[in-house]
């Protein structure tokens, strides 16, 4: 019973820290960005990179965030820009994108699994089983990721002029706001937190050019179902991520892997905005 | 303009009849192709044919994607799972079941049933009033990944994730099934040119232009999709079946997202919403991709991720249109004749009075959040009545508008048409009820031509074909009228977007009144109208009430012109009916100047 | 700056939606400290007008020019920070967002935040007390202060106001006045106000004009003898 809340717990904390990116894209940019999943591949691959280096693995997640940052920002410039007004073409590009960057780091990397140095090894014993203890450090760094983009999002000058740009983008330009910029920098965010949530994610995986794929579909799942809100995140995470901890442990791991796309789908259809969405 | 349209006089019909196909020029097409087909397996080496089959079915399967996504606008990531529904089907039942012409038989029927159940079934979960294009899309891409894990989930029932391999089938020779795959493949093909060149083949295109519109048009755009859906989901099981008994070997990518997803590449690139450039497309890369697989993988995948993208980005339409451009442009001589539609008028049906009143409103209201927009509207309209809404910016005129068309809209009260209460119906249905609507910026399908226009406002009276186009244009005096005094009538093979503004509100206008209905409702119908374009439609609408009893609701900024044509005024203020008389009354009410000139009007002179 | 160049000059300008022509070929200049009000009633082309100056809409033909330079097609934010504060008619306010983020919206970079509110908190009182609200949950009239509170905000040399008394009680309008009045004494700010209420644009305005049909109809100086009833005559029924 302990093991399965704990499962539940990392399992939900996983999902946010993973799904943040695709949320404030979406949230701000009114954009799916399906290269999330290829986004955190590139977190995955950063990872590996800085501990091939002899680098402090905890060096590894900034340093994805900053490959993120620079990678989004080039990529809002050439394909996301132009497709502002064509969303559902939008997906699909960035689909594309998610292809060519599959396609670069197979051919940079190979094909191959590689395995990433662990910042943390060991178990920790809860109730008396133990429990992984870098499963359990994510939990307070899915909260510090939560809390930070709150913080960005709330208290910055930047996250107001992102706010007024979500509410209306017509009104912000009038006062003055540089929509364009804002979206230019979000999307720089986006990538940076989808790169670092796949640097995160990679002590627990091994890494592959596909690593980011199953990713995807249920990031993408979980940010409508949260009606595109932090805590609406959080909760969608625990429910929907709980469901799934609880399916495969109970039904069956197959199964499990499909509660999130399913459910969302019903939610879906029966709260077109999302569990907390207005 | 108006004259030199009424002078060209237009050739109204008497014979009915005179239904054009391409049926011809598909059969010609398809004899060419059979004639490639047929002689292909003896040129190419064995390698080249042996791969063509599956990208022949493949081709069939993105024709689909084509359909649904490129004409009808819905993006669909789940295709694949139908391929494999076919091949799974046939897969299963020649593995555990049995083997034989029968069984064959058996597999394909249940192999298509099943799609087209599975079809239907995302149909009715991704279409319904109201459905953002967004939620169809996550709907398609759940679909495959279920499926996928369903195939794991099957166990040695299924073969799991290395799928089933081994199971009897038809060792015909390759030219055989490079005949059958080649033949399946311009049946479809053809099936569908006949298709998307119909008069139903424009109601896609005008469902994907334009859904609202075709909404209040009264046409059924959820069960049209879920219909297509089905069909669509029945095709691409035909194509995996044909697969799975042509490899021996079947697996679960055969119904995953990665297949779903690289159909839609194919087709972006061949150039979507052109049949043709799909199949090509997905021939093409399919072809290359076998070859280069061994030699340059990852470098030939990547350069088509970098073309798929480039396509996106810069040429939205893909390949494909360059192509024909060219073609256009080498052999312009080529080019169809352009076909002549005639006009001809039809007797509006329902014309006759009614018992009930056209229309009354009762405790009308509408809400967004806290915000009232609406509070305890009630009126009636008679037959033959020109009721205008005026009333400053924000007053509500627009949302009462939305609530008597659409029983979605209100937040409380009833709408009762002729008897029949609104209750929650969708706009198609109102349409029914004889509601027409229309929109304030002028809302018409913008690459149909105006011919199309209006057969596609004549759907619900007039049922389109599906493989044929007709060549008569029927419509009820009303609207024969605007067409034929507005300079449609002369511009009935122009695209809607090459039309001037005024034009395009007429051709709207028009098509609401080809509806044939009882209450037209018009929101801001003269809105950046020239004074003369103003007039024209200010005579048309006072005949329309005069000499066919309809009854017309006008919201409109421009009190000039509500004063002129009006034979009743509602004055709506902050959501609530502040005046509801004649037009005298209303000129001479000091609460309407007061709403409208600002509080304090100055006492010395009165306005004249 | 610079002696009588016009803040605000609109040179022969034409726009609309799409096809539709709404503005056709008006010219009007708004000099430093003046303030002119463009009457006119519904659907006669003000708010495109506007629209059209901020850059939200192309001008088809003409030129805006603002404080000497050419600003003709926008981008709005980049004419925005000309010291330009403009208030559209509808949607004007973030209803989700607090007074004070509402306020701090004015500028685009929230520098002089802490001593304009106070200056503000002198023409608004009511403001100061309740910068945690909801911007959504103030009254119809307490939002219109909000609206002129955050356009102050930008210490603006030329304000763009849309319709600021519509559906507004008398003593809320009188209260405008006093403030967008005492506003111009004060830092000389030029105003372009659009209106529908004859008696507000006379009490606040130097100069009036009407359009109709997206042409200019009339125009003259507010002080002119039998003026109200020159323009009410234009905007009746």
């Amino acid at each position: 019973m302990g093991v399965l809340l704990l499962d539940i717990v990392t399992t939900a904390a996983i999902l946010f820290a993973v799904a943040t990116g695709l949320m404030i894209i979406l949230g701000v940019m009114k954009l799916i960005n399906f290269a999330h999943g290829a986004f955190l591949t590139i977190g995955g691959y950063a990872a590996f990179v800085a501990t091939a280096l002899g680098w402090n693995p905890w060096l590894a997640i900034p340093f994805a965030a900053l490959v993120g940052f620079l990678l989004g920002l080039v990529v809002e410039l050439a394909i996301v820009r132009p497709l502002y007004t064509r969303p559902l073409d939008a997906i699909l590009a960035t689909w594309g994108l998610g292809i060519i960057i599959g396609q670069l780091i197979t051919i940079g990397f190979g094909r191959e699994v590689q395995f990433v140095q662990t910042p943390m090894t060991g178990a920790i014993d809860f109730l008396g089983q133990s429990y992984s203890t870098y499963r359990l450090v994510l939990i307070p760094l899915s909260a510090v990721i939560g809390i930070a983009l709150t913080s960005l999002l709330y208290f910055t000058r930047f996250g107001l002029n992102a706010r007024a740009v979500i509410m209306n983008e017509d009104l912000a330009r009038g006062l003055g706001i540089d929509s364009t910029a804002v979206r230019l920098l979000t999307f720089g965010l986006g990538a940076a937190l989808a790169t670092m949530a796949g640097a995160l994610i990679t002590p627990l995986i091994s890494v592959d050019p596909n690593l980011g794929l199953p990713w995807l579909v249920n990031s993408f799942m979980l940010v409508l179902v949260s009606g595109v809100s932090i805590p609406g995140l959080m909760m969608a995470s625990l429910i929907l991520g709980g469901a799934q901890v609880v399916v495969s442990t109970y039904v069956s791991p197959i199964l499990g892997g499909l509660t999130i796309v399913v459910l969302a789908a019903f939610i879906l259809r029966i709260r077109p905005r999302g569990l907390f969405g207005g | 303009m108006a004259e030199q349209a009424q002078g060209s006089s237009v050739g109204r019909a008497g014979t009915a009849g005179g239904r054009r196909s391409d049926i011809r020029s598909v059969l010609l097409g398809a004899g060419l192709a059979v004639v490639v087909l047929a002689v292909a397996p003896f040129v190419l080496d064995t390698y080249t044919v042996n791969i063509l089959i599956r990208a022949l079915l493949l081709a069939a399967l993105a024709l689909t994607v084509d359909i649904l996504w490129g004409y009808t606008g819905i993006l669909t990531f789940g295709q694949s799972a139908f391929f494999g529904i076919g091949a799974y089907a046939c897969a299963l039942i020649f593995t555990h079941a049995g083997f034989g012409a029968g069984w064959a038989l058996a597999a394909l029927a249940i192999g298509v049933l099943s799609a087209m159940a599975v079809g239907a079934l995302v149909g009715w979960l991704a279409f319904y009033h109201g459905a953002s294009p967004l939620y169809a899309s996550i709907v398609t891409l759940a679909l495959p990944i279920v499926l996928t894990q369903v195939v794991f989930a099957g166990g040695r029932f299924t073969g799991s994730s290395s799928g089933l391999s081994g199971f009897p089938t038809y060792y015909w020779s390759i030219e055989i099934w490079f005949w059958i795959a080649g033949g399946f493949l311009v049946l479809v093909t053809g099936l569908a040119w006949l298709f998307v060149r119909s008069d139903m083949g424009r109601v896609l295109i005008a469902i994907r232009e334009n859904e609202t519109r075709c909404a209040y048009l009264g046409i059924p755009v959820p069960r049209i999709k879920i219909l297509l859906m089905a069909a669509a989901g029945g095709i691409g099981s035909i194509a995996g079946f044909g697969y799975a008994a042509f490899t021996n070997v079947v697996a679960p990518e055969l119904t995953g997202f990665l297949l779903g997803t690289e159909l839609l590449i194919w087709v972006a690139l061949g150039g979507r919403g052109t049949l043709i450039g799909p199949v090509i497309g997905a021939m093409g890369i399919d072809l290359t991709s076998s070859y280069l697989s061994g030699s340059l993988p990852f470098y030939w995948k990547l350069l088509v991720g970098i073309a798929f993208v480039a396509v996106i980005v810069a040429l939205p339409q893909g390949l494909m249109p360059i192509v024909t451009n060219l073609w256009r442009r080498l052999f312009a001589g080529s080019r169809r004749g352009r076909e002549t539609i005639t006009l001809a008028g039809v007797s509006s049906r329902s014309a006759r009075e009614r018992a009930d009143r056209p229309l009354v409103v009762h405790g009308v209201e509408r809400h967004f959040g806290s915000l009232n927009v609406l509070q305890g509207i009630d009126f009636e309209a008679n037959e033959g009545e020109l009721l205008s809404l005026v009333g400053p910016n924000g007053a509500g005129k627009t949302t009462l508008i939305r609530c008597l068309a659409d029983g979605f809209e209100r937040s409380g009260g009833e709408v009762t048409i002729f008897g029949q209460a609104l209750g929650r119906w969708p706009p198609d249905r109102c349409v029914a009820l004889g509601i027409g609507r229309k929109f304030q910026a002028a809302n018409v399908f913008a690459t149909l031509t105006v011919a199309e226009c209006l057969r596609v406002a004549r759907y619900r009276l007039e049922r389109p074909s599906p493989w044929a186009r007709e060549m008569v244009l029927r419509l009820p005096e009303a609207a024969l009228r605007i067409v034929e005094e507005t300079g449609l009538a002369a511009a009935l093979d122009t695209e809607a977007r090459h039309l001037s503004h005024g034009q395009k509100q007429a051709l709207e206008l028009a098509m609401v009144l080809a509806l044939e209905p009882r209450i037209v409702l018009l929101d801001e119908p003269t809105a950046g109208l020239t004074r003369v374009e103003r007039e024209r439609i200010g005579s048309i609408l006072t005949s329309l009430t005069e000499r066919e009893r309809l009854s017309i609701l006008l919201v409109e900024h421009d009190l000039d012109f509500v004063r002129e044509i009006s034979s009743r005024v509602i004055v709506l203020h902050q959501g609530k009916i502040v005046l509801d008389g004649s037009v005298q009354e209303v000129i001479e009410s000091d609460l309407v100047r007061e709403i409208y000139a600002g509080s304090a009007q100055p006492g010395e002179e009165g306005p004249a | 700056m610079s002696g009588d160049r016009p803040v605000l000059e609109i040179q022969g300008l034409t726009s609309g939606y799409d096809e539709a022509i709404v503005v056709r070929g008006v010219s009007l200049s708004v000099a430093p400290g003046e303030i002119v009000a463009l009457l006119g009633k519904n659907g006669m082309g003000k708010s495109t007008l506007l629209k059209t100056t901020m850059g939200f809409l192309p001008a088809r033909e003409g030129r805006v020019v603002i404080q000497g330079q050419d600003v003709t097609g926008g981008p709005p934010h980049r004419i925005a920070r000309n010291a330009i504060s403009y208030t559209p008619q509808e949607q004007a306010i973030f209803q989700d967002l607090t007074v004070a983020e509402n306020l701090r919206l004015g500028h685009p970079r929230s520098t002089w935040y802490d001593e304009e509110l106070e200056r503000i908190g002198t023409v608004f009182p009511f403001l100061r007390e309740r910068v945690k609200q909801r911007a959504g949950t103030l009254s119809g009239g307490e939002q219109k202060m909000l609206l002129i509170a955050r356009a102050l905000m930008a210490r603006p040399k030329l304000m763009l106001v849309d319709e600021i008394t519509e559906g507004l009680q008398p003593s809320i309008i009188q209260r405008l006045a006093a403030a967008l009045g005492g506003e111009r004494e004060r830092t000389g700010v030029s105003m372009l106000l659009v209106e529908q209420n004859v008696h507000f644009a006379l009490s606040v305005a130097d100069r009036w004009a009407v359009l109709k049909l997206g042409e200019i109809d009339d125009a003259g100086a507010s002080d002119e003898p039998r003026v109200a009833a020159r323009i009410a005559d234009h905007l009746s029924v």
